[in-house]
């Protein structure tokens, strides 16, 4: 093994004959093997279950073959089309969001003089992200309580009358977002730092002897300079958009459920709750395929902008 | 920018957008962290949840008392180290090893490998599809089905994956000289310069096994096999106390919070001691995509 296969793997590898190079690799095809097993059976193997959403399917598995009924019967639900729209509607104004504050959050922090707070501010913004949202939930359920939590007693103490801010739809959104932005924020922000102390300095000095204002120089500058990060971010971020399940499954109610049922809360009520595996399996395929749509998109528009794609 | 504070006339601007952006940030820490606070304060103090202090008036035990008289949250708090601790462990040899074998550039078959593992950040079978199999694999009410697949975490893989590969290639030339096998090189070089991404990503896998409900929701049925955070979740929506009806010296938001704190706490002795290697182990291969 030593000497000689040293001497191969400098060498472009074309040369080397295919059974040398399988050889040469052996254990590493025996280490990657269990974890090729576990990869089909919780990725692949399941991709192959696609099928059941072409069957009526019972509690004792397939009855009939019905070709797309189950997509048709989705697609005219109205109840379907609202989860759609809610999906859409909620995790693409969280994603906005998301890259506004995460973005400019990082900007100040990496203006900051002060070394020792900005490491400070940094421990203290990172925490909530290390929650789970079950504890989150429990949190601002406890916060937000219309008898004793916090902001009623604030409110009422202001003589304001307090809010039912879990159970009332217009309210219900702006805390859903609201609760996004404290969890994710400062670790959003984490990426944008290590990308901004890569920009060039001399490039801000040149600005400010140009007598560039700072806003000019944030617009010129520093947008400019980590924008293929906010790409790749945004579209690692698209490919989970509609992936949205766990945040809204501990904070929504039924009285919420109008503004708050997403296409993950309506596939897992009418696959494991109902039991109806043909119908649900129909919708999480459309939900994918509508996924898979959106990253190519995105990427094929990041090869138009910058030369190359990010997957 | 290095720029020093002061006020002189050239400086004003940038003095005043400091001092600015202190204020907002200390307003921004002063958001984070109220409402961890409060559940603190909550699950010591039998009269926080009637005020808006945040400073604990009186301080009263009862709360983590009948916590640990409770012998049906045992059960659940042990689930959940046992997932964490034998999570990390599986998760972190499969991150590792799939890692090494993707760098191995000129091995038939990597840009396949590297493609099938991409492939499932994109598409996948679904709820119900994924659901069968973990059945029809025998893994309902086994904790394998709420493990494996968080350890399969494509993400953490590509972050392993660009850690490595800013490891020096000419120090595994000069090991394989030296007779070093694949698996040595592996045990003896890699990993131990990789630890502040085996430091970060373990955490990061960690808290995902401790924080985990979605997979303990839908695949374990059995109460034996409960994890604290389910355990939680259903004393929330139940509004039911843990076993025994509670004091009057206890409200039910008492309760609540201590069992939150204690949720949270192993996480916020833990985090201290890791955070330092974050950016590091996070960002190296975060921004070069």
């Amino acid at each position: 093994m030593a000497r000689k296969t040293t001497a191969i793997s400098a060498i472009p590898t074309k040369k080397v004959p295919l059974k040398k190079r399988l050889y040469k690799y052996r254990y590493f095809y025996v280490m990657f093997i269990p974890v090729f097993l576990l990869f089909m059976i919780f990725n692949y193997i399941p991709m192959i279950g696609i099928f059941i959403s072409f069957f009526d399917w019972g509690l004792f598995g397939a009855n009939e073959f019905v070709g797309l009924d189950n997509f048709k019967a989705l697609f005219s639900s109205n109840l379907f089309w609202r989860a759609f729209r809610n999906t859409l509607f909620l995790s693409f104004v969280n994603l906005i969001l998301s890259m506004i504050f995460s973005v400019g959050l990082a900007v100040i922090l990496d203006d900051l003089i002060g070394k020792k707070f900005k490491k400070f501010a940094q421990t203290v913004l990172y925490i909530p992200h290390f929650l789970s949202w079950v504890v989150v939930a429990s949190i601002f359920t406890m916060f937000l309580s219309p008898q004793d939590g916090v902001i009623n007693k604030v409110i009422e103490a202001f003589g304001g009358d307090s809010i039912y801010f879990m159970v009332d739809k217009n309210w219900w959104t702006v805390i859903f977002l609201l609760i996004n932005r404290w969890k994710e924020t400062g670790w959003g922000t984490i990426i944008f730092i290590a990308a901004l102390t890569g920009v060039d300095q001399e490039m801000y000095e040149a600005a400010k002897i140009d007598g560039a204002t700072r806003i000019q120089r944030i617009l010129y500058i520093t947008l400019p300079s980590i924008q293929n990060t906010i790409l790749v971010v945004f579209v690692l971020n698209l490919a989970k958009v509609l992936n949205i399940f766990e945040p809204i499954f501990v904070l929504y109610n039924s009285s919420v459920l109008s503004v708050s049922d997403v296409i993950g809360t309506y596939v897992y009520r009418m696959g494991i709750i109902n039991q109806d595996y043909g119908m649900s399996t129909a919708a999480g395929l459309f939900k994918s395929v509508v996924s898979l749509v959106l990253v190519s998109m995105s990427n094929r528009i990041s090869k138009k902008v910058k030369g190359e794609g990010i997957i | 920018m290095d720029d020093k504070f002061s006020f002189k006339s050239g400086h004003r601007a940038r003095a005043v957008y400091l001092i600015f952006a202190y204020i907002f940030l200390i307003i921004l820490m002063i958001c984070m962290i109220v409402p961890i606070i409060k559940v603190i304060v909550d699950s010591l103090d039998p009269t926080a949840t009637y005020g808006i202090n945040l400073w604990p008036k009186k301080i009263d035990l009862v709360a983590y008392k009948h916590i640990l008289n409770t012998k049906s949250l045992y059960r659940p708090f042990f689930v959940s180290v046992l997932t964490t601790v034998v999570g990390t462990f599986v998760g972190l040899l499969i991150v590792t090893v799939t890692a090494y074998v993707i760098t191995q550039k000129d091995m038939p078959g990597q840009k396949l490998i590297v493609k099938l593992i991409l492939f499932t950040m994109m598409f996948n079978g679904g709820l119900i599809p994924t659901y069968l199999t973990v059945q029809a694999f025998g893994l309902m009410d086994s904790i394998w089905a709420v493990i494996l697949p968080l350890t399969l975490s494509a993400y953490n893989i590509i972050l392993m994956k660009s850690f490595f590969e800013s490891i020096p290639g000419t120090l595994f030339e000069a090991a394989e000289i030296d007779g070093c096998t694949p698996i040595g090189i592996f045990l003896k070089i890699i990993l131990p310069l990789s630890k502040p991404a085996l430091a970060s990503i373990g955490l990061f896998i960690a808290v995902t096994m401790w924080n985990d409900f979605f997979h303990f929701q839908i695949y374990i049925t059995d109460p034996l096999w409960q994890n604290f955070q389910l355990k939680l979740r259903e004393m929330i929506l139940s509004e039911s106390q843990v076993g025994t009806p509670t004091t009057s010296a206890m409200s039910a938001e008492m309760l609540k919070s201590a069992i939150v704190v204690v949720v949270i706490t192993p996480f916020l002795v833990i985090y201290p001691f890791v955070q330092k290697y974050f950016v590091k182990g996070v960002t190296i291969g975060a921004v070069k995509g």
